[in-house]
């Protein structure tokens, strides 16, 4: 049995609607199946109020073993440091988070808010909020660069916009049933079994990109969506094509760029105007080249390429 | 913003279709090629500079684009700089652009939707 609490900051509750869609295994499984013990969930807790603070306090006295503690939205500090716009249980979210964090065996961050501060730490970011252990792509967030949980792991980040239900799951599942030691984060804490591969790795319009064949409008069957539609499914850390979303499909299988949710600068461009679902090019060439590729090589894959493109790339075909 | 004069016409005060048959809204993609071709050789002057560098320049000239009507063939030309040859020292040419359908010889940017030549060029080029 593994105790479970999940608490939520700055946050739409769009990862806890996530993970309630969790099929593979589903939140009923963790239950039913894996031993998890749900202490208390914002939407799946009965109780309210003071018995909340009871369970929380408990956590941290240690008279309720906390095997997991997940947490879904950023830590708010605002204003001046105080945390006071986000009260839960009759003080800051910050104080409950600081101490539930140093009371847990393990520490999950769902979502990239809990992860690196999302869209409500986009600039000018008036909640004044950060992740767990990250601000962006900056070390230190709430808890400082340096916190391990008692496991001796730091922070285990599963970011996402929404984070995938099944990524949640499976995470939450290796942890309660002992093979949390097992896992092995990237520099940015995501486990490596989700987040070494590309959400380009398994596209259906793979060879609309090696072809450089162009979708030109949302739901196109034809072509890719990086050249366009700005998809940063190249220079993203995700496996949305392997691990598919209501087990059938994905943004770019429908026809939608990938907007890099799982990497730490999301939303990208701080979302200045005309920078959303369009590739940034600078004198024509895009500002943010595949992982590994420069501007050089680019421009001449791209001739090469063309040139050896077949008549069928040019056709509207099923991608899906 | 093009009154119904300028929609037709071609250059010259003769309409597209008193010279070709059709509206190059209706035009097939030989005579499109010939309507551009023509133009040209009639000494059509467009807009090369300056090239959009920013996204925000290139979805300026987008708007423009859009606001045309579908028959306004020689503003399409004009406020994309069209050429009927490659520019600057790169050779930018219509073959490495990303919106150029080397086998339909078309230029797929929605707001173009012409027949496109490999050595041709425009200020929206992008690859
Ligand atoms: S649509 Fe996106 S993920 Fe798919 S091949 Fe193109 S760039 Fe890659
Ligand atoms: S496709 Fe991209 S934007 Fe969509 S969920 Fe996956 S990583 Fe996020
Ligand atoms: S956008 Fe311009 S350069 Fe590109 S294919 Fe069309 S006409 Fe050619």
């Amino acid at each position: 049995m593994a105790n479970l609490l999940w608490l939520q900051g700055g946050a739409c509750s769009g990862n806890t609607m996530s993970f309630l869609n969790a099929e593979e295994p589903s939140a009923c499984d963790l239950v039913t199946d894996f031993g998890i013990n749900v202490l208390w969930q914002p939407s799946l807790g009965l109780e309210l109020g003071d018995n909340v603070k009871s369970i929380l306090e408990k956590c941290i006295s240690g008279e309720i073993q906390l095997d997991i503690f997940v947490f879904e939205g950023t830590v708010i500090n605002a204003p001046d440091g105080t945390g006071e716009w986000n009260r839960f249980c009759g003080e800051p979210m910050k104080n409950w988070v600081k101490k539930l964090c140093d009371a847990a065996q393990y520490v999950v961050a769902i979502g990239d808010c809990a992860t690196w501060g999302g869209i409500p730490a986009t600039a000018p970011n008036p909640s004044d909020s950060e992740g767990l252990q990250f601000l962006k792509r900056a070390k230190g967030g709430a808890l400082g660069e340096n916190f391990v949980s008692k496991s001796g792991l730091p922070v285990i980040n599963i970011p996402g916009c929404p984070a995938h239900p099944d990524w949640v799951t499976q995470i939450l599942v290796a942890v309660a049933s002992g093979r949390g030691g097992d896992l092995t984060l990237d520099e940015f804490q995501r486990p490596k079994t989700f987040f070494s591969s590309f959400t380009q790795t398994g596209c259906t319009r793979n060879m609309h990109f090696a072809y450089k064949v162009s979708t030109t409008a949302f739901g196109q069957r034809k072509g890719c969506l990086f050249y366009d539609l700005g998809c940063r499914g190249p220079m993203t850390h995700s496996p949305c094509n392997r691990i598919l979303w209501n087990r059938q499909s994905s943004k770019t299988r429908a026809g939608m760029p990938c907007l890099g949710c799982t990497e730490p600068e999301f939303p990208f461009f701080d979302l200045a105007p005309g920078t959303v679902f369009k590739t940034q090019t600078v004198m024509g060439v895009p500002k943010d080249l595949p992982t590994g590729v420069d501007k050089k090589g680019y421009m001449k894959l791209t001739a090469a390429a063309k040139n050896a493109s077949p008549a069928w790339a040019e056709e509207d075909i099923f991608v899906v | 913003m093009s009154t119904d004069t300028q929609e037709e016409d071609q250059g010259g005060g003769v309409s597209f279709e008193d010279r070709y048959g059709v509206t190059p809204a209706e035009a097939d993609h030989d005579t499109l090629l010939r309507m551009i071709e023509d133009m040209f050789t009639e000494g059509l002057k467009t807009q090369l500079e300056p090239f959009p560098e920013t996204d925000r320049e290139f979805s300026k000239l987008l708007d423009d684009l859009r606001e045309l009507d579908v028959n306004d063939l020689r503003q399409k030309l004009i406020i994309s700089g069209w050429k009927l040859s490659p520019h600057g020292e790169d050779e930018m040419r219509c073959q490495e652009c990303m919106y150029f359908l080397v086998h339909k010889r078309w230029c797929d940017l929605p707001e173009l939707d012409l027949p496109a030549e490999p050595e041709w060029w425009c200020r929206l080029w992008r690859i």
